[in-house]
């Protein structure tokens, strides 16, 4: 008698699917609770001072040199933009007007800002909301100015002719061709973080003083130090002073306020705001609190700098607000509740931020208004120990209980990490939001260590955007990547170079009719020219947006909190830094599909000989209608993603076939280009362009997503998937970046203690089997049908997208039928 | 040493102790009437057809040219007999509307597939040989169980226990953890309802608590209405006198598919 006789385990629900029918009563209904009830179900709004005052400042600084423009800009922002505290809060400063905002970056899409912001109420994707009036000043007096000075015009130009017409529609937009896709001209850096231990240390009159003594030992007589180095300084001290001023006029503010609170309450914590508005962070905190304000200033102004992509991330946190925390517990004036409500004061303004972006490839490469100001916990210290505190736990504690999801947690994990510390990661997976992500030290710290790091700094990384690590005073490279399409690869190598989306144009590479193909190797190889092909390009691009973005980005902010960039006196945008290890990346889109792809093509066409090549054209011209045997046929052949050798070993000579051409090319320009798997949700945009693909997949739904499987064919339970994943990686090779791996469980696959203990059980292989990343979603299927179904009921529903959660309702249709398709693992 | 198996599950959760794969035999000696295995009662290697699934309707000619039949109306086409008779053919089907329960494999093939998953274990996981009966196939499941502890993999058994009593016994030397079915106390009773008397069950399970009282054991209970849902109480006592832990288990109704599959009648309406 078998289990799968007899049993059914009654459905369980997960905590978050209980809080949503009402079953499970939030908590508390304290500050927090209000502070979110403000802007629960509020549509976002574009506030356009950012972009106003910065278009102001440039215009006055015009022929200066720009990291000293920039930092005038961040000065001409502090001084003038409105200065906000709202009710209730204890952590003050936000970019933007009350409720969900998000801001312009004109110097990177400034040129079509007008249309754009016509266009953006109306957008399918993370619509948002602008007054007639700032529409007008946007259309006016900010679009205007930048015509012809952005990025990505100048990046348009630059590129020749065969890489252009890989990257862009032949539009005035340059809209995206979602096939080699360039990322930088929608956000001014890769994701960063930054190192926010030294402000800490000696707060920004510190890092003002240092400049200013650097700025006194300079040569007068040399070129160099007068045309470079001493208006980087300068910028360096106007941003500092530029940040202090920021928050001297919020401590005006709460001095405003405090004098009308009629609670006198409110009255005290004003008063006490204003006073720490006035020390942090011009000084070092004097406590937690004061710690927890000047890390948020600090990253705010960040945001204000510049458009990182995913956000600025947020480093170490259980680690740098550690001996604050500890020093105010000792004292007995903090305890874990006070703690935790300041750290949930700024996952609430992190939550008002969004991530606006205006250019449609940008928005659908980040739906849902996704940002992720990844939270770094748990790891090792520097010298190789264990880094858990009682902080990290308060962390996670924070997420099993804040109902929104922000900010993005992502717990490290080692061979020595702590039994609780597992335990307690995975309670709070199973509470069904997604988080936290976790990071496997035993996979990261040796590549960084082979790309040059230092032990300490090796183990000292903090996670960067979505699954990124970086070494915050380390990492030198801030270029955004390329997205390569490699599902349309395949889809050439059919077509001659050709995809059906466009007709006779020739894109890729002439590799030959399909009836040249007598062997798979013919097949194989014709494919890999067409990989190679758009590597090529992608290369080509990286190289020319290296070349440029210097002349069109500074980050004086970014830069003053970075040693190298200090010690050479150079902005962190400049195209090499002395003494920097350059981590930038590839991203291989439609890794699942290719594989089982070719896959299907070997075994099918090749070894049984049932199907031929032209028929395969046939149903993908057809899409399959009227071909349904074949798609069957097609759909039967062996998959990526179930411990499957057949297919698995296809996916590890793509892979390496990719790495060869790294370790060859990437040293040219002394750059390490990984291969990544992570797409954000761009498996869906990409999938757009892409007509059917042999594995069966339907023309133009999402591509495989990341390093996951095809949607529905990994049939085997998440083991295999691991397994999978395993066996493509090749771990002979260290120019591989992070590998993001989505996993959907159902609330049953973890209930009880019992599955509390198999979870761990499971992280543990997953650490063991070296894989980057791993994340969870514990969620029943028919829950997100049924969210689909009545939007309104389940606005809180949160799932995991890729590196992050965001409101299932907020998702475009395509995407929600994507996560819906994902295989769920139910417990066998 | 080779035999027949149906299926091997990876990643289950609720079959022991652990992260657990398990490996189903085929062939068992009870038929009881509420069987959600129906694939797992003969020993023989049988054909499944799902009739959903077949593309006839819409152009497939797999069965067509494979059988030598000209067809637009695949489900009703093939015979039971005949289909039984095509095993070697079910790989044809390319939307496995036809397809095979069972497949033969050596000890070693079994092992190489578990061993695969070894990493996932962790402190408690292992291999769990279920059914069918796994001891229907009595040399086959005692090599598996030798072959896994000479691999160092923790071993569990989920049995109905109507098997001869020196064969569980000589196994058990090999089992870590014991999920043993008692579905009834009372012999006629059992016997109406699943083919055999179950004196041999107890005896079985009272010599296995007496030679082996520290193997941990599980006895489990499907609760079956009309049959034993007013004396699940007195099995949780019985086990608790021979110091197992006890688990009842709902029942459900996932197997009326398979009987439609496998051209059978499901014998028991809830």
């Amino acid at each position: 008698m078998s289990k799968q006789d007899i049993s059914v385990q009654k459905k369980e629900l997960s905590p978050q699917e209980k809080r949503l029918l009402g079953l499970e009563r939030s908590k508390s209904d304290g500050r927090v609770e209000r502070l979110l009830a403000e802007f629960r179900n509020e549509r976002p709004s574009i506030d356009i001072e950012r972009g106003k005052f910065f278009t102001e400042s440039f215009r006055a600084t015009e022929g200066q040199p720009l990291v000293l423009r920039w930092a005038k800009a961040l000065y001409h922002y502090a001084k003038n933009a409105t200065v906000y505290i709202d009710d209730g809060q204890l952590i003050v400063g936000r970019a933007g007007k009350q409720g969900r905002y998000g801001i312009l970056y004109p110097e990177l899409d400034g040129d079509f800002l007008d249309e754009a912001i016509k266009a953006l109420p109306a957008r399918e994707s993370s619509p948002f909301d602008i007054t007639p009036e700032d529409a007008r000043t946007v259309i006016e007096e900010i679009s205007p100015y930048w015509k012809g000075k952005t990025f990505h015009e100048a990046l348009a130009k630059a590129l020749p002719e065969d890489t252009f017409r890989l990257t862009y529609n032949a539009d005035a937009e340059h809209s995206s061709r979602f096939i080699v896709n360039e990322t930088a001209s929608f956000r001014s850096s890769i994701q960063w973080v930054h190192d926010y231990e030294k402000p800490l240390r000696v707060g920004f009159a510190g890092i003002r003083a240092e400049a200013t003594a650097e700025l006194n030992k300079l040569d007068e007589f040399s070129p160099i130090d007068n045309t470079e180095k001493k208006p980087f300084l300068e910028a360096v001290i106007l941003t500092a002073d530029a940040i202090v001023l920021f928050a001297e006029r919020h401590a005006i503010e709460a001095e405003k306020k405090a004098k009308n609170a009629s609670d006198p309450l409110r009255k005290k914590e004003l008063k006490e705001l204003a006073e720490i508005c006035r020390n942090v962070p011009k000084n070092p905190p004097k406590s937690f609190r004061e710690a927890v304000q000047s890390q948020w200033f600090i990253q705010l102004f960040s945001r204000v700098e510049q458009k990182t992509g995913t956000i600025i991330s947020n480093g170490r946190m259980d680690q740098y607000l550690y001996p604050f925390f500890k020093a105010d517990k000792e004292k007995g004036i903090l305890t874990d509740d006070a703690a935790r409500e300041l750290l949930e004061c700024v996952w609430v303004a992190m939550a008002q931020y969004i991530d606006l972006y205006l250019s449609k490839a940008g928005g659908a490469f980040n739906e849902g208004y996704a940002h992720w100001e990844a939270v770094t916990i748990g790891g090792q210290t520097p010298d190789g120990r264990d880094a858990v505190n009682e902080l990290t736990y308060l962390f996670l504690k924070s997420k099993r209980e804040f109902p929104l999801n922000y900010p993005d947690l992502a717990a490290r994990i080692h061979t020595r990490s702590p039994k609780r510390y597992l335990h307690e990661v995975a309670l709070t997976v199973k509470d069904g939001s997604g988080f936290p992500k976790l990071i496997n030290d035993e996979e990261v710290v040796p590549l960084l260590l082979s790309k040059g790091a230092s032990f300490s700094e090796a183990y000292d990384y903090s996670v960067s955007g979505c699954a990124e690590c970086r070494m915050p005073n380390r990492d030198t490279y801030t270029s955004p990547c390329a997205y390569i399409n490699f599902a349309a690869a395949v889809e050439m190598t059919l077509f001659n170079g050709k995809m059906l989306k466009y007709g006779d144009e020739v894109i890729g590479l002439r590799t030959g009719e399909v009836g040249d193909f007598k062997t798979f190797d013919e097949f194989l190889s014709a494919y890999l020219r067409q990989q190679k092909n758009f590597l090529k390009h992608a290369f080509i691009q990286q190289h020319e947006i290296i070349r440029l973005r210097s002349e069109h980005f500074a980050s004086p902010l970014g830069s003053g909190l970075h040693a190298l960039c200090m010690r050479e006196k150079k902005d962190i945008h400049s195209p090499h830094i002395a003494g920097g290890i350059d981590l930038g990346y590839f991203e291989f889109i439609g890794y699942g599909t290719v594989i089982d792809s070719l896959a299907a093509i070997k075994k099918l066409v090749f070894e049984e000989k049932t199907l031929t090549l032209s028929e395969i054209k046939k149903g993908i011209e057809h899409n399959f209608e009227g071909y349904e045997t074949l798609r069957a046929r097609l759909k039967s052949a062996p998959t990526y993603g179930n411990d499957d050798p057949y297919a698995d070993e296809i996916g590890r000579l793509l892979d390496r076939e990719a790495l060869d051409f790294t370790v060859k090319y990437s040293e040219e320009f002394g750059v390490h280009l990984d291969l990544r798997l992570v797409p954000f949700t761009s498996n869906v945009p990409f999938g757009k362009v892409v007509a059917a693909s042999p594995n069966g997949r339907k023309a133009y739904s999402p591509l495989s997503d990341g390093s996951s499987a095809s949607q529905g064919a990994d049939v085997n339970g998440p083991t295999a998937v691991l397994l999978s994943n395993f066996a493509t990686k090749n771990y002979d090779y260290s120019h591989r970046a992070a590998r993001l791996l989505n996993l959907k469980l159902s609330p049953s696959c973890v209930a009880g203690d019992s599955g509390t203990e198999k979870l761990v059980d499971f992280i543990e292989a997953w650490r063991k089997l070296k894989l980057w990343h791993l994340q969870f979603n514990v969620i029943n299927r028919k829950t997100l049908l049924d969210a689909q179904k009545d939007p309104e009921a389940y606005r809180n529903l949160l799932v995991r997208v890729a590196g992050y959660s965001a409101y299932f309702c907020e998702l475009s249709k395509d995407l929600q039928d994507d996560m819906i398709a994902r295989t769920e693992h139910v417990d066998f | 040493m080779y035999g027949t198996i149906f299926n091997i599950q990876r990643y289950s959760l609720h079959d022991g102790p652990g992260i657990r794969t398990v490996i189903f035999l085929k062939g068992c000696p009870l038929r009881c009437v509420w069987c959600c295995n129906p694939e797992s009662q003969s020993a023989d290697i049988e054909v499944g057809f799902d009739a959903s699934k077949c593309l006839y309707g819409s152009g497939c000619r797999a069965c067509a040219e494979r059988f030598g039949r000209e067809t637009t109306d695949g489900a009703t086409l093939i015979g039971r007999e005949e289909l039984n008779r095509m095993t070697e053919k079910t790989a044809y089907c390319p939307t496995k509307a036809l397809f095979s329960f069972g497949k033969i494999m050596t000890v070693g093939e079994a092992l190489d597939t578990v061993e695969r998953d070894e990493v996932f274990f962790g402190k408690d996981g292992g291999i769990t040989l279920s059914g069918g009966e796994p001891f229907f196939q009595s040399g086959f499941a005692l090599a598996l169980l030798k072959e896994a502890k000479a691999r160092h993999i923790r071993t569990a058994v989920e049995t109905c226990g109507a098997v001869r009593g020196d064969i569980i016994l000589e196994s058990a030397k090999y089992i870590d953890y014991l999920l043993y079915d008692i579905k009834h106390l009372d012999g006629e009773k059992h016997k109406a309802w699943t083919g055999a008397k179950n004196a041999e069950i107890l005896k079985n399970f009272e010599d296995l608590c007496r030679v082996f009282p520290s193997l941990l054991k599980l006895v489990r209970t499907p609760v079956i209405k009309g049959f034993n849902d007013d004396i699940i109480d007195d099995i949780r006592a019985y086990a608790a006198s021979h110091g197992a832990e006890f688990e009842p288990l709902p029942y459900h109704a996932f197997g009326t598919k398979k009987y439609e599959y496998l051209g059978k009648e499901y014998p028991y309406v809830f």
